[in-house]
């Protein structure tokens, strides 16, 4: 207030002056506008979400990327909007940031028997949401058949299953099919771990813009405009107060990468999503850029049968289009620092990576030629793809118009700026091939979105016997089993060609050095909030 | 009774275009390929089936004809509410009320500052010519050719990040203090005001000019009264019109200028809403948004309209 008066103090009397000076109006407006200045260094100053940066040690503030989510409810959130939820609503099972999967709300869990098909867990006792209600094996019952009704984007894999208090704190899930990754799915990055209270899930309506879990923090409404920032204050209930490092955190929706950086590097946010093309000025200010290889780019070669793109459905057409893809130029020139090439569907220390087939498709043209000729058409194609603007995925796709011209392939490339009209596109089976961009999961998880008859990324429903039975196999084996069968999965995908991978690239985080536990891996790309505590 | 007579006729205008504008609206936003059902599906994973695709058309409401759905939201409307946000559930109104102070701060600082400094140049350089005029047209020409874009970003990286004069990004409301609300709306603000401070310089100028070459300001100076006052109580009030007419245009223009300054500095205002629902075909809240600049509109016009009548007596309700 004192540095507002400072700034109107002046008004009347320079007003006055005007009169007998006109030059004199533009002296007062820089006079305010300088008193304005001081009062924007002053200790006063402070209390908004603008400000928060300068209330250091008792704030986090972390820089989301994204356009705001539609909805808080954990059961209908996409993972993309993990954050989001996972400061509020604590898991059943919690995921690390190296990997390691540790007790959440469930102390311990295992699969009885052999099949993957039951899995018991034993809960926390004497554990409270942040509405004070109690967590009981009943109420994680309610809560994950709620997860199933509102078939959000994890409810498939919950699909089916039967969900049973067998015990005042135990609960056994009885699966339709077996299913490997119930450790996993049940985690915070997969969202639907995150367990809603009673009175959350009597008034499901209010889960869209309030919380009710057990994690370290709830949701303040007095302090949140919806689309632009959220502030979580700490849950008094919660079981693990050491693990509570902040007095606030804000979640601030900034989706311009470049303002992103300013709101890094001035401080006003201590931890945010980067972008590629702000990386290097990044490291210039001195910023901790953390980046594991989470994603990887290149085309989906979907129609396989041959409807829109009668040469897609000869394996020998997909694997030259492969062979005329020079992954090292497009990793240096698109994505220098960040990207690696890559001839498989997955990244380096993901689930099912070889490293006997990091270079399975050699950037070689005669090789592509030769496979073209011998598929008959050694005058190439034309084929239609479709690509988004997310990630720099339509630069990759006019590079590859230009590589692949020398094969003898035009591709034509329609490029929508809105992601709507893209997925809409490319899921609709509108175009033989699109650019895609897919994150790090778990094989038997990837399987319904990526390569399975039902994927979405297989709009035009190929089936596989050999990969289905592999997926089945998968679907049954124990966690020592799983590695050699997501690798033999990959390694279908890569010979049969399915996909054209040509980068791994991991989106990077930024933080400044007053936060420290900012860390990622290749198994767990998402930053765990909650690990993130003040510097020193 | 002329006041009534004006009131009746703004009124029925103001009702006619919003009418038009709204009914627009809702024609252009379903013309946009896509829906909204199948961008909430998207999200979800994109894997879906049309029969699932029939149940969230349904159940949003969006696959009723364009007139009955128009005829529901202007129903609606008589009742005080513009619908509800199609993916937050969140009524649209409580959304955009939300909305409305970062866009209107922005958009009233813009007009206060450019009105003020505008003015202020315009005088100077009308009463001095020469130097200070020429200095005032190159100013108005590097303040026009500028693109906002790359002012809001120079701005950024020289007094928000390497001096740390203002914040770079966000917006405190008034209730965070009267300070903290300035200094989150000064980048914003001097970037749109840029171009408008050159602009309401040269006109302010060349009326004043024009008015100064009278007969009745020779009259004045003849009385004896100070250059100053001649200046401010009677030439400035003759070269008004022409300035308050292009503030008039400035606020108007201002409500799709603010989306990119609301983008660059993360700043929750109407445009930016306005672009993210139009992205995600949201309607109820596209056509709330044109509903709420509308309103914008009818009511700066109706402000430069009575600022005419107070400025020049002649065009007084007769």
């Amino acid at each position: 207030m004192r540095s507002f008066r400072a700034l109107d103090a002046p008004r009347r009397p320079r007003r006055r002056a005007v009169a007998r000076r006109p030059g004199a109006l533009t002296a007062a407006a820089l006079a305010a506008a300088a008193s304005l200045a001081l009062s924007a260094c002053s200790p006063s100053a402070g209390g908004s979400a603008a400000a928060a940066g300068r209330s250091a040690g008792g704030t986090l503030t972390v820089g989301f990327s994204v356009q705001a989510p539609a909805t808080l409810d954990p059961a209908k959130a996409p993972q993309n909007y993990a954050w989001f939820e996972q400061l509020a609503y604590e898991p059943l099972i919690v995921q690390r940031s190296d990997g390691r999967l540790a007790p959440g709300l469930a102390q311990s869990w295992s699969y009885a028997g052999t099949g993957n098909t039951t899995f018991v867990m034993h809960l926390r006792p004497g554990v409270k949401f942040s509405d004070g209600s109690p967590l009981t094996a009943a109420g994680v019952v309610a809560d994950l058949r709620y997860v199933v009704h509102s078939a959000g984007q994890m409810s498939p894999f919950l699909s089916g299953d039967t969900f049973t208090a067998t015990g005042p704190l135990t609960v056994t899930i009885k699966a339709a099919a077996p299913n490997p990754d119930f450790p996993q799915i049940l985690t915070q990055d997969d969202v639907v771990g995150g367990m809603i209270s009673q009175p959350g899930l009597r008034a499901p309506a209010r889960l869209g813009t309030r919380t009710f879990g057990a994690g370290p923090y709830m949701i303040d409404p007095s302090q949140t405009v919806a689309g632009d920032h959220y502030t979580y204050v700490p849950n008094p209930s919660y079981y693990d107060k050491a693990a509570t490092h902040w007095k606030k955190v804000i979640i601030k929706v900034i989706t311009d990468p470049q303002s992103m950086l300013n709101a890094v590097r001035t401080g006003q946010v201590q931890v945010a999503n980067g972008d590629p093309t702000t990386i290097a000025a990044a490291k210039q200010a001195g910023l901790s850029v953390i980046s594991e290889p989470d994603l990887w780019m290149g085309v989906t070669l979907a129609d396989r049968g041959g409807v829109l793109a009668r040469p897609l459905a000869d394996v020998r057409v997909r694997q030259a289009l492969n062979y005329a893809t020079s992954r090292t130029a497009i990793s240096r020139a698109l994505f220098p620092g960040t990207g690696a090439p890559t001839s498989q569907a997955t990244v380096p220390g993901g689930y099912g990576y070889d490293p006997a087939l990091a270079r399975a498709y050699p950037y070689d043209v005669a090789k592509a030629r030769q496979l073209l000729a011998a598929a008959g058409y050694p005058h190439g194609f034309t084929l239609k793809i479709v690509t988004g603007e997310y990630g720099g995925m339509n630069l990759m796709a006019q590079a590859l118009a230009q590589q692949w011209q020398k094969a003898g392939i035009r591709l034509q490339v329609t490029d929508y700026a809105n992601s709507n009209q893209f997925y809409s596109a490319a899921f609709g089976a509108k175009f033989p091939a699109f650019m895609t961009v897919f994150g790090q999961i778990p094989v038997w998880v990837e399987g319904p979105s990526l390569f399975l008859p039902p994927a979405s990324y297989n709009p035009f429903h190929t089936a596989a016997p050999a990969l289905a039975a592999l997926y089945g196999q998968e679907s049954r084996s124990s966690a020592a089993q799983q590695p050699r069968l997501d690798q033999q999965i990959q390694a279908y995908l890569a010979g049969q060609a399915w996909f054209v991978p040509v980068v791994t690239i991991g989106l990077p985080y930024y933080a400044t050095k007053a936060v420290a536990g900012a860390t990622t891996s290749a198994r767990a790309p998402l930053l765990e909030l909650d690990e993130i505590r003040p510097a020193g | 009774m002329p006041v009534l007579r004006y009131a009746v006729r703004w009124t029925a205008s103001s009702l006619v275009l919003l009418f038009s504008i709204t009914a627009a609206t809702f024609v252009l936003a379903s013309l946009a390929p896509g829906d909204a059902a199948r961008a909430i599906l998207n999200t979800q994973g994109g894997g879906y089936t049309m029969a699932q695709y029939r149940q969230v058309r349904h159940a949003l409401g969006i696959d009723a004809p364009l007139p009955v759905q128009y005829w529901h939201w202007l129903d609606g409307l008589l009742h005080g509410s513009l619908g509800v946000d199609l993916f937050s559930g969140q009524p649209v109104t409580q959304e955009l009320n939300g909305r409305l102070g970062p866009s209107l701060s922005i958009i009233a600082g813009t007009v206060l500052l450019s009105g003020v400094a505008g003015v202020a140049l315009g005088i100077a350089s009308a009463l001095r010519r020469g130097a200070l005029g020429r200095l005032v047209d190159v100013v108005s020409l590097l303040g026009l050719a500028v693109p906002n874009f790359w002012l809001a970003l120079v701005l950024v990286e020289l007094v928000a990040v390497r001096i740390r004069v203002f914040p770079a990004t966000g917006y405190a409301p008034l209730g965070d203090g009267p300070a903290a609300w300035a200094q989150s709306i000064a980048l914003p603000v001097l970037t749109l005001s840029a171009g408008a401070v050159a602009f309401v310089a040269k006109q302010t100028r060349d009326a004043l000019s024009e008015v100064m070459g009278a007969e009745f300001v020779v009259m004045l100076r003849a009385r004896g009264l100070s250059p100053g006052a001649v200046v401010l109580r009677h030439a400035l009030r003759n070269a008004a019109i022409p300035v308050v007419t292009v503030l008039g245009l400035l606020l108007v223009s201002l409500l799709g200028g603010t989306v990119l300054v609301e983008d660059v500095f993360s700043i929750p205002g109407l445009g930016q809403q306005a672009v993210t629902a139009a992205g995600s075909h949201d309607l109820p809240v596209i056509v709330g948004v044109a509903f709420y600049f509308t309103v914008i509109v009818v009511i700066a016009n109706l402000l430069v309209d009575v600022s005419y009548r107070v400025l020049n007596p002649r065009l007084r309700f007769s």
